[in-house]
């Protein structure tokens, strides 16, 4: 166990190397930052000037060695456009992201695991029609024009929800939904397609020929079976959902991390878009071993370390 | 008479009754005695700071400007009016400049307004924000508790613009307590608004100032900016009645607001212009380019009016040299105007009759639809012989390339300025070598440069601005294109709003109607 754990550590802190290496690479091609934070009556010693203040002039490798050293120790440096810290400021947003995802997966999981277990139990049925419908669109529905279409529809039209911020619990409703919406249709299939599996092998057989009653069945062989997938695509969609909601933060105006990472790629902040990226990294590889251990209480089955 | 006359007259009566009690006129709204009520307003941006020499673009000097208050003051119209000083004097030889302060004035923690306050306001700003290099100031210094003195180096005629623009005033015992991250925590001015909160990302609120200097205002008790960088959110916002006015808007969007209820659309020219500009530095000497007439030719060219209608719906204004129309000196001269027959003369006449081949850049995704006009200025060149080959740059490369004057003989691009005068936009477009997006470097626009930016006297002033426009006429060195509108929506519940030419919002004077 504290084998896999070390693996499994020392695996994470290699990616996130490479994740250091890449987003730092990739916010250097997309152009000059002097140009753009400097006026346009500066002269050309100033935007000189501009340069080698903040060392862009140094070998790449230098400044990545620089960036590595100071990011170890979670100075990203200032951000370019607010002249304060990045860090801080990344933290300070994260309690509204953690907050919509939380609400958007609550949901995905509400609905979509009685859906996918109905679905499972009675394939064919009417319920289980409707929820491949919405599992089907959840996924292929563009989420960033389904928030714009709610917006028009639940926030001018009919009044209902807030077309934007973060103000009453009201307003947390449809950027959750719209967040959730791809996840939910993934837990309805995956539930369903679990419960059909597990309804077909030999041990549920067993326990129905040996007179178990199909209530205790249920409960106690299929849905235990049923939640280890069901865990491990939770895990990696939550942080899927803290990662991937820029958009969606973008067009609800919702102040988490994304919304400010949308807007600080346009001011080509590179500081702030690197401590934004390395903290949701973090985040997903830290979630990730929280699912691997998560597994081992599950599933007794499951012997780590080997 | 008849019964049915008198029942035709009974109508008439009757619809004549309703008529006037229509036609009569509501009761107009009046100011409110104290401040009441909230206004809302949308920022395209996050603000990154309220502390004024921080500030890094328009929204961010919007949310702070509502709580500090600066010695003068530009109103709407263009005049200089006292603020914080209530009068001043400029020496004969327009090096010291004396403000006379306001007294009696307390910023909203209850410290007292004083000269050393400016002092402390010009150090602070100096410090963080670099003024130093911006100014040519040599010394700040207080002669009395009320009196202080500006000296710089050279007649400056852009001070009052400046100080106007980056002096926010702060409290000097506070600043120097709290010092600068406390200050940014919870920033304190003379303004006519306190500050209460701001949770970052979400929202900034203030509150009207009980003891402001200027009797009777603000009229709004309080007021709150919401951030909403999605334009599509802003115009569902506004619809919803959740703010209370929303700026940069498309005209798709603006167009789309017609006919909502409550909401009216404002809009108004933005000092800014677009423009293609030639090269005589680098990749342009030696081109066709170099003669003035085929410059001209290139002018008259391109019909703007028909692309202002094309793309922006008639919302736009064909740009009349390089000085907008709201600033000094604006109006000597006309738009070239579309006259394809001059100008194949004027090809002629410089020897081009066959016409000749060109590269241009254009950049992609910065402007409202930008890559469009450009397709256009292409397509006019083309009908009196010249062969454009556009090439369209992602824009962070157009803007490396731009700085370092690598462009092609022709590109495209657009300017702002925010003093009242075009002063910076000349000398940073036309610097030659000493600007950094300069491609264009011509003697005697150097020296009517140079004579603007020592001459104090504004009428002076002028006539060097309509002298220098009626060159660039003659030799420009731009194809001139258009100003730009830009779309606000307001609640029709808002009161006394004045949209202005720099984006900037005045809301000391707006007030809500109870409804």
């Amino acid at each position: 166990m504290h084998r896999y754990l070390f693996s499994k550590l020392a695996q994470s802190l290699l990616l996130l190397f490479g994740v250091l290496f890449l987003v730092f690479m990739m916010v250097r091609v997309t152009g000059d930052p002097a140009a753009l934070m400097m006026p346009r009556e500066s002269s050309p010693e100033q935007i000189e000037a501009f340069r080698e203040e903040m060392g862009f002039n140094d070998p790449l490798m230098v400044q990545f060695g620089r960036f590595i050293v100071e990011a170890v120790k979670g100075d990203f440096g200032n951000s370019l456009h607010f002249k304060t810290p990045a860090m801080p400021m990344v933290v300070e947003r994260l309690g509204a992201t953690v907050e919509l995802a939380v609400a958007g997966l609550l949901m995905a999981m509400i609905f979509g695991i009685p859906i996918g277990l109905i679905g499972g139990f009675t394939p064919g049925g009417v319920t289980d029609n409707i929820g491949r419908f919405i599992a089907l669109m959840g996924q292929s529905i563009p989420n960033f024009w389904l928030g714009l279409m709610m917006i028009l529809y639940f926030g001018v039209e009919l009044g209902w929800f807030p077309t934007f911020g973060r103000d009453t619990w009201h307003s947390v409703v449809m950027p959750a939904f719209v967040l959730g919406l791809p996840v939910l249709g993934q837990i309805v299939r995956l539930t369903r397609s679990a419960v059909l599996e597990i309804r077909g092998e030999d041990f549920i057989r067993t326990a129905h020929s040996k007179g178990l009653e199909p209530k205790t069945i249920y409960t106690k062989h299929v849905l235990r079976n049923v939640a280890i997938p069901l865990v491990s695509v939770i895990g990696v969609q939550f942080g899927y959902m803290l990662g991937g909601s820029i958009y969606i933060e973008a067009i609800f105006s919702w102040p988490g991390m994304g919304g400010l990472l949308e807007q600080s790629i346009g001011w080509r902040d590179f500081p702030l878009v690197q401590a934004i990226a390395v903290f949701t990294s973090v985040i997903v590889l830290a979630l990730n071993i929280v699912t691997d251990m998560a597994y081992s209480i599950i599933d007794p089955r499951i012997r780590y370390g080997r | 008479m008849s019964r049915k006359q008198l029942m035709s007259i009974l109508i008439l009566l009757i619809a004549f009754s309703l008529f006037t009690i229509a036609a009569s006129p509501a009761q107009d709204p009046e100011p409110p005695e104290a401040p009441e009520g909230t206004l809302r307003v949308a920022l395209s941006t996050f603000p990154n700071s309220l502390f004024i020499p921080l500030t890094a673009e328009r929204n961010a000097d919007n949310a702070a400007t509502q709580l500090f208050d600066s010695l003068v003051y530009f109103n709407p119209e263009g005049e200089l009016q006292p603020a914080l000083a209530e009068s001043w004097d400029i020496s004969e030889d327009g090096t010291v400049y004396t403000f006379y302060l306001r007294e009696g004035v307390t910023f909203h923690n209850g410290e007292a307004f004083t000269a050393d306050d400016v002092i402390a306001t010009w150090e602070s700003g100096s410090e963080v924000g670099e003024w130093t290099d911006k100014y040519t100031l040599v010394a700040v210094e207080k002669l009395d508790d009320y009196t202080v003195t500006l000296t710089t180096e050279a007649p400056n005629p852009e001070l009052f613009d400046t100080i106007f623009d980056f002096w926010a005033i702060i409290p000097d015992e506070y600043y120097a307590e709290v010092g600068l991250d406390g200050f940014q925590e919870h920033p304190i001015g003379t303004g006519p608004f306190m500050f209460v909160e701001w949770v970052k990302g979400d929202h900034i609120t203030y509150t009207a100032n009980p003891d402001y200097w200027m009797e009777g205002y603000p009229l709004v008790e309080t007021l709150i900016f919401r951030p909403i960088p999605e334009s599509a959110t802003r115009v569902a916002a506004v619809s919803a009645d959740e703010v209370d006015v929303v700026g940069r808007l498309s005209s798709e969007e603006a167009a789309s607001l017609e006919g909502v209820e409550g909401v009216t659309v404002v809009s108004y020219p933005v000092t800014r212009i677009f423009y293609i500009a030639f090269n005589n530095l680098t990749t342009g000497v030696d081109q066709p380019t170099m003669d003035a007439k085929v410059r001209q030719a290139m002018n008259y060219a391109v019909d703007v009016d028909t692309i202002i209608d094309a793309l922006f719906d008639g919302h736009g204004v064909s740009a009349a040299g390089y000085v907008a129309s709201s600033e000094l000196g604006f109006g000597i001269v006309e738009p070239f105007g579309y006259d394809p027959d001059k100008a194949m003369t004027l090809m002629a006449d410089a020897g081009y009759a066959d016409g000749f081949e060109m590269d241009m850049a254009c950049p992609a995704g910065a402007y409202t639809n930008f890559e469009e006009v450009c397709e256009a200025v292409t397509g006019y060149l083309a009908e009196i012989g010249i062969t454009v080959n556009l090439e369209i740059m992602e824009s962070g490369q157009y803007w490396e390339l731009e700085a370092a004057k690598e462009l092609p003989p022709l590109f495209g691009d657009s300017w702002s300025a925010s003093s009242g005068e075009a002063l910076r936009r000349l000398t940073g477009a036309l610097g030659g070598w000493d600007a950094a997006y300069s491609a264009w470097s011509d003697p005697a626009i150097d020296d009517l440069l140079a004579k603007i930016s020592t001459t104090v006297d504004r009428d002076e002033r002028k006539a060097l601005y309509e002298e220098l426009q009626v060159y660039m006429q003659e030799d420009p060195p731009f194809i001139y294109l258009y100003e730009p509108v830009a779309f606000e929506a307001v609640q029709d519940r808002v009161m006394d709003y004045k949209p202005h030419s720099q984006e900037s919002y005045w809301l000391f004077e707006t007030w809500v109607t109870a409804e």
